[in-house]
């Protein structure tokens, strides 16, 4: 009966959504308890699924009844599982955050559910136009979040990832258009079956198909030279949205990208196209360069941290690339542990500016004193990110990074070994930025007596720009302030959160032996 | 011998006691003796568990205890075999004897974020142990990363400008070498054989993998690991690190972090690619990877030495020292035969010991008397005795001299080089030829010092001519003149270098150079100018009007001075460098490279990051210069103010006898780590045996080399 | 949408229904001979080309319009079989009918594409309220103004909403 589960936790975050607004009619403030009643119920269905799959194998509902081939199925299995744990997590800990330092609309909770919903089902669908569905839903949520902001600055942002999301789904629905006209069929299991058997993976249409694919997923990923949406997006929007989405809206677009390439191209059509295969690579290669060094040149954190996502989804997209089984177990390692990571980091920055008004790196300085745990954190996340054992970043570092050292010694291509050095070297790229927020934050060397005049003076400066942004959107996305907490001190709760992502990151660095007992039989069969 | 492997937690409890030792002194931060207290006690816990293993680990035992599987295959495993006994030990018995120094030194300077200080210290040292006791690559792998960064709060101490950016240059340099390089070694070694666990004697399918791809993953690693143990190219954080309290550059950068990047390089030759292989493994003209390690070496040890002959501050040059000596052991493991292997690792005890003991002996120095240049030591010696008369001796035994620490090891690889030389390769007699060439070089850099300190006096002594001044040397004194009237005299001429006010005055007339202290001292500089009038003493030359020092009532009588003055909370280090000469010569129109690195093109960052210090000397700045100088004020504002050493206006106290052996000089929390670090060193010479290291030197390298070259 | 083509001699006749696609290998020939194909790459391209090149934001909407509109085009005629029935199975009814699966997917489409119209919309009217234009060039020089966006040197992202489109494969 668990596989009643999945449609479950779809529907019912997409059908709860309603209720924030409705009831909203006649209670104030209705919006927190359904959505954190909601995600509860989601945590522990994707506990009681995530048990399922890992000690009795993979499942799929069939919805309505219909079977597969025509109609919609809905797959758990150990990827989808994984996701769709992380998924539920930190959408719970985004509620935390939200609560303690805004929004706390009921609209904001309606939208909420909804891009929860559409994540949900992002990482359980099993059927091609399905996965478009969910995508836009997650997108539009976003885009509705991105403008909670009620600013100018924030709708601008939000049209410009609207008009990019959109553009993208739409390359992806080409190719899923062209992949269905060469074979007939939407599911991706019965995909990747008729691939071979009506067109073979040097059929144009099938080669076409998956190229649209490929961009259309990248503009959602906001891989290097298409990510332009991505730091408006982040800085504009309010701190607990940037922390929602950069946690996982692009994670669930690369999930995404893994679960088309390998369950329905699979990793024989890379092997068929190795132009394509290439093309892939670079567009990684650079992203990791282009995006470390962007986020170099940043001085607002959030943009910094939203060009580190560049940065760290090359990376994904390079262990997509290279098609070797460690470098896919990497890759998808990666890409939970680059959720959890960004979730702690963005939380951690977004306490920091609720509490001191840190937005830029410089209005850190020597915050540590103050907020020794926030910032500790953060260190020990920012430290994760570069890849520093024990961690899940540096699990994931190890493993792309003996993937593609491993296809390289193998092949030999020029592409294959630079790529390998991109990705060795990569912990240098990201130390450049980490290393910045770290240095401010611990040896600024300022007294804090001075320090505080001093944000206090940046504040205001800065606070033009977000002010009359930040002011709005607490005024009707809240029905409240935004800043409830006092000045100078940071919110408890969210704190306790953020703490224990960072130790669940760290934790998570000696469970490499269990990623990869526990993915196994995706990967095996996968590569069979 | 048989090893004999036990399943036991002492080497993570090693690990362990210091990472628990760290969460208490942060959480009694309050409280700063119990804090220290901590400190002491994992100190000395951490020196019983390894001790306790070492009697067993000499009969052949290896404890080995697996934490977790951190990758499938590669456990997190940390086992004390000989070689990571002989790290371990050295670095846990050494860290008892600085976290003493470690309460002397900042207590002594009353420095700011102590409790973080202690606190990275004893991660630090957790880290250490873990590299000592990695069990394979992966785990040392995840130690040298969490070393890099447990140092860095150490390095970036100060908060000042310079200090950050030392620190960031450390972490690019340690992180270039272990997070890419490293990895990108260590991930090439598992490719090729599926194993990173370190095997006594070479992991055996390297034997047979690809020559070149074996290649490059040796090289990858031993550079990788040779960043941390200031192999050439890579050595400029070294130098730079040397901004770090004196404890640190002592046990981290001459003990801790440079030799886990020795001890790095000598597990992969011993443990991953095996003596043999690295041998073996041929290049064009007669090189192998071992000798291209061993050249590497010779190159870098002979032109550290070449630049430390021309560093006027003490710690620069020992830091430079520090860069030639471990590369002793990277060109000693290079050389493929028992000698060369026992001296090379014979040296690691033996550097640390010589260079803690010269770490500290500079670090007190600076305590004491605020003196960090060479060129303001002379006729220190009668001030510090314990102190000179330690550093003579370690510094002796960095030349080689028998009868300390130095020359067992040296002996050793001079025997290797040769017979290597004789039976394998000539190449090995350049090596031998640089080994002699680095003895040389070695008196040749720190014979001045004790020159200077021994047989100079502050009035009268001759100028370095490898430094900073015309070959053939110049006469000229350090010392202050106490009034103006001797202006004209020898005296007056080397002005300048006295009180430290007057270092700074002086600064007004060299604008190029050392404007930026000056800006900073907003309040007692102001009126500089002003009061070069009254407050001076016989100034620089080009002032040569000076009017009427004579109104100066500096202090010119021996208490004034004597005492070292503890309330400062200035590192004088982060200034530029002070010449002894501000004036006339030619040289300080061009200023000589020689201070560079903490000399003109840091001194405005140095400016800024003290302002906030500095400021508070304002107050007794202006007091001072309003003529209300009390002798008290006069003195508290020389050492406050100043960022320069040298001797006191009329010269060093001179300390005798009695005084001395009382340890007027100092604190005992600096003198006791100091003369227990050269005890340590003289017994190394004497009774290598007795120490226990040379047998446990001589056990691993048994172990790990085939019949044919074994043991002679 | 409704601007279905007729007369095109459909061929990727697949019979869904039945559950066993045919005309395999064949797409190649389909593309060739069909206008509304080329209708479809036709509007494709118009559409991107207006959301890029452009300025005024209600118009990218409308390529983006556009644009979504040549893709339910693509999958409409890909149901289309010569001479097939429209897939309401009667009883005893006889086929062929033409494939109902895009349709369905089409209808979809719609509801996605008119909620993001509408969304986008909203985005716009509120862009205007604050700065009273809808010119992208204009509005950026506010927002540099405002200091939203970051007017410094070196700092792209002010890459205007040009995606860049299929440039990697």
């Amino acid at each position: 009966m668990t596989d009643v589960l999945l449609p479950l936790s779809i529907a019912v975050p997409i059908v709860a959504a309603t209720l924030p607004l409705a009831l909203g009619l006649r209670y104030e403030d209705v919006g927190w308890p359904v959505a954190a009643v909601t995600t509860l119920g989601l945590v522990g269905s994707a506990a009681a699924v995530a048990l399922e799959v890992y000690t009795a194998g993979p499942f799929d509902h069939e919805l309505g009844g219909y079977a597969p081939p025509i109609g919609i199925e809905l797959v758990a299995d150990e990827l989808s599982a994984a996701v769709f744990l992380l998924v539920t997590l930190v959408s719970a800990a985004t509620l935390v955050l939200s609560r303690a330092i805004g929004p706390r609309g009921n609209a904001f909770h309606s939208a909420y559910l909804l891009l929860t919903g559409g994540l949900v089902g992002v990482s359980l669908t099993g059927d091609l136009f399905n996965l478009f569905v969910f995508l836009e839903i997650v997108g539009l949520t976003t885009y509705a979040l991105i403008a909670a902001d009620r600013s100018g600055a924030s709708a601008y942002a939000s049209l410009k990832y609207l008009v990019v999301g959109t553009v993208g789904a739409s390359l992806y629905l080409v190719g899923v258009g062209y992949v269905f006209l060469a074979t007939g069929t939407l599911n991706m299991a019965d995909v990747s079956v008729q691939i071979v058997e009506q067109a073979g993976y040097t059929d144009p249409l099938i080669r076409a198909g998956y190229a649209f694919i490929v961009v259309g997923f990248a503009l959602k990923i906001a891989l290097f030279p298409v990510h332009s949406w991505q730091p408006d997006a982040y800085q504009r929007a309010p701190d607990s949205v940037t922390t929602l989405v950069a946690a996982l809206v692009s994670t669930a677009s690369a999930y995404a990208l893994i679960r088309v390439t390998y369950s329905v191209f699979t990793v024989d059509f890379l092997a068929a196209n190795d132009a394509i295969t290439t093309g892939v690579l670079l567009v990684a290669g650079v992203s990791i360069l282009a995006g470390s060094g962007l986020a170099v040149m940043q001085s607002d954190l959030k943009r910094m941290f939203a060009y580190s996502s560049v940065a760290q989804f090359g990376m994904v997209a390079a262990a997509v690339g290279i098609a070797d089984e460690t470098a896919l177990l990497g890759g998808v390692v990666h890409l939970v542990g680059h959720g959890l990571m960004k979730f702690g980091l963005f939380c951690g920055l977004a306490l920091l500016a609720a509490g001191y008004g840190a937005r830029r790196v410089e209005d850190l300085a020597s915050l540590a004193r103050d907020a020794p745990f926030a910032s500790g954190a953060l260190a020990v996340l920012g430290l994760s990110l570069v890849g520093i054992p024990p961690s899940v970043g540096f699990l994931g570092k190890w493993y792309v990074s003996l993937g593609a050292v491993r296809s390289a010694g193998a092949t030999g291509g020029v592409v294959g070994i630079a790529l390998a050095a991109v990705i060795l070297a990569s912990t240098l790229f990201t130390l450049a930025y980490v290393a910045r927020v770290i240095e401010q934050l611990y040896f600024a060397g300022v007294d804090r007596g001075d320090a505080e005049r001093g944000v206090a003076d940046h504040g205001d400066a800065g606070g033009h720009a977000d002010g009359p942004a930040r002011d709005a959107g607490d005024a009707v996305a809240d029905g409240g302030s935004g800043d409830a907490t006092a000045p100078g001190t940071v919110p408890t709760a969210p704190l306790v959160v953020l703490v224990a992502a960072a130790l669940v990151v760290v934790g998570l660095g000696f469970a490499g032996a269990g990623f990869e007992s526990l993915l196994d039989p995706y990967l095996s069969e996968v590569f069979a | 011998m048989t090893e004999a492997i036990v399943q036991d937690p002492r080497p993570l409890l090693a690990v362990l006691v210091s990472l628990v030792a760290a969460v208490l002194v942060v959480a009694s931060y309050r409280s700063p003796n119990v804090r220290e207290g901590w400190t002491i006690l994992a100190a000395v816990a951490k020196f019983a568990i390894v001790a306790s293993m070492l009697p067993r680990v000499l009969e052949g035992t290896v404890f080995e205890w697996t934490v977790v599987e951190i990758l499938p295959d590669i456990a997190f495993v940390l086992r004390a075999d000989a070689l990571g006994m002989l790290f371990a030990f050295l670095a846990s018995g050494l860290w008892i004897v600085t976290s003493f120094y470690s309460i002397g030194y900042m207590r002594g300077l009353d420095e700011a974020n102590q409790t973080r200080y202690f606190a990275a210290f004893a991660v630090s040292l957790s880290a250490t142990m873990g590299i000592a006791f990695a069990g394979n690559l992966v785990t040392i792998f995840v130690f040298y990363e969490l070393l890099s960064i447990a140092t860095y709060p150490l390095v970036a101490h100060d908060e000042t400008p310079e200090a950050r950016s030392a620190g960031r240059k450390y972490l690019a340099y340690t992180m270039f070498g272990g997070g890419v390089l490293v990895l990108a070694g260590t991930v090439m070694v598992y490719w090729l054989t599926g194993t990173v666990a370190f095997t006594a004697g070479g992991i055996e399918e390297l034997a047979s993998a690809d020559p070149g791809l074996a290649m490059l993953a040796f090289f990858l690693l031993a550079v990788g690991f040779g960043v941390k143990a200031g192999i050439m190219p890579l050595h400029q954080w070294l130098p730079e690190a040397m901004v770090a309290p004196t404890p640190v550059s002592g046990l981290l950068h001459a003990v801790a972090v440079v030799k886990s990047g020795a001890f790095g390089v000598s597990r992969v030759v011993l443990d991953v690619f095996g003596p043999e292989l690295v041998f073996d493994l041929s290049l064009p003209f007669g090189f192998s990877a071992g000798l291209v390690l061993s050249t590497i070496g010779a190159i870098t040890l002979t032109a550290a030495s070449l630049i430390a002959l021309r560093k006027d501050h003490l710690k620069q040059r020992l830091a430079y020292s520090t860069v030639s000596q471990l590369s002793y052991i990277v060109l000693g493991l290079g050389l493929f035969g028992w000698y060369g292997l026992v001296g090379a690792l014979l040296h690691i005890p033996a550097h640390a010991f010589m260079k803690l003991t010269l770490f500290f002996c500079a670090g007190n120095l600076h305590v004491s008397t605020h003196t960090d240049y060479i060129s303001e030591m002379a006729g220190i010696g009668k001030r510090m005795p314990l102190t000179m008369g330690a550093f003579t001796v370690a510094s002796l035994g960095m030349a080689g001299i028998p009868l300390l620490a130095g020359f067992v090891s040296k002996y050793y690889m001079l025997i290797g080089g040769i017979r290597m030389g004789a039976e394998l390769t000539p190449v090995a007699y350049y090596l031998v030829g640089a080994l002699l060439l680095s003895g040389v070089l070695n008196v040749a850099y720190f014979w001045p010092v004790i020159y200077t300190a021994f047989f100079e006096a502050e009035d009268d002594h001759d100028a370095k001519p490898l430094v900073d001044f015309p070959m053939g040397g110049e006469r000229r004194s350090t010392l202050a003149a106490t009034d103006g009237g001797r202006a004209g005299d020898d005296a007056a001429t080397d002005g300048g270098r006295t009180g430290d006010d007057e270092v700074d005055e002086s600064d007004d007339d060299e604008p190029d150079v050392e404007d930026v202290v000056e800006s900073a001292e907003v309040g007692s500089d102001a009126d500089a100018d002003g009061a070069d009038a009254e407050d001076t003493d016989p100034e620089i030359p080009e002032d040569s009007d000076i009017p009427d020092a004579e109104t100066d009532d500096l202090p010119t009588d021996e208490e004034g001075v004597v005492r070292p003055d503890f309330d400062t909370s200035d590192r004088d280090f982060s200034e530029p460098a002070e010449r002894v000469d501000t004036g006339d010569y030619a040289v300080d129109a061009s200023p000589s490279d020689a201070d560079v690195p903490f000399g003109v093109g840091r001194g405005g960052a140095g400016s800024t990051g003290s302002s906030d210090v500095e400021s508070d000397d304002d107050g007794e700045g202006d007091i001072d210069d309003d003529g209300t100088v009390s002798d008290h004020d006069a003195r508290h504002a020389d050492h406050d103010d100043a960022h320069h050493g040298g001797p006191p206006p009329g010269g060093w106290e001179h300390l005798r006898g009695l005084a001395a052996l009382r340890g007027r000089e100092s604190t005992w929390f600096t003198l006791a780590p100091i003369l227990t670090a050269m005890s340590l060193a003289v017994l190394l010479g004497v009774i290598p045996y007795e120490m226990g290291f040379l047998e446990l030197i001589e056990l691993i390298v048994d172990t790990r080399l085939p019949e044919e070259v074994a043991r002679p | 949408m409704t601007a279905l083509p007729a007369g095109s001699a459909a061929h990727a006749a697949f019979d869904v229904l039945a559950g066993s696609p045919v005309a395999a290998g064949t797409a190649l020939d389909v593309l060739g001979t069909r206008h509304a194909y080329v209708t479809f790459a036709l509007l494709l391209c118009i559409g991107l080309y207006m959301m890029i090149a452009n300025p005024n934001l209600v118009k990218k909407v409308i390529g983006l319009n556009l644009f979504q509109t040549a893709i339910f085009l693509l999958f409409i005629a890909s149901a289309y079989v010569e001479g097939g029935a429209i897939p309401i199975v009667y009883s005893g009814g006889e086929g062929p009918y033409v494939s109902p699966l895009p349709h369905v997917i089409v209808l979809t489409a719609i509801v996605v594409g008119v909620s993001l119209t509408a969304v986008a919309l909203a985005l716009c009217i509120r862009i205007y309220d604050e700065y009273g234009t809808l010119r992208v060039d204009t509005l950026r020089e506010l927002l540099r103004e405002e200091g939203s966006l970051p007017a410094g040197p070196g700092l792209p992202g002010g890459e205007s909403s040009g995606e860049g489109g299929d440039g990697d494969d």
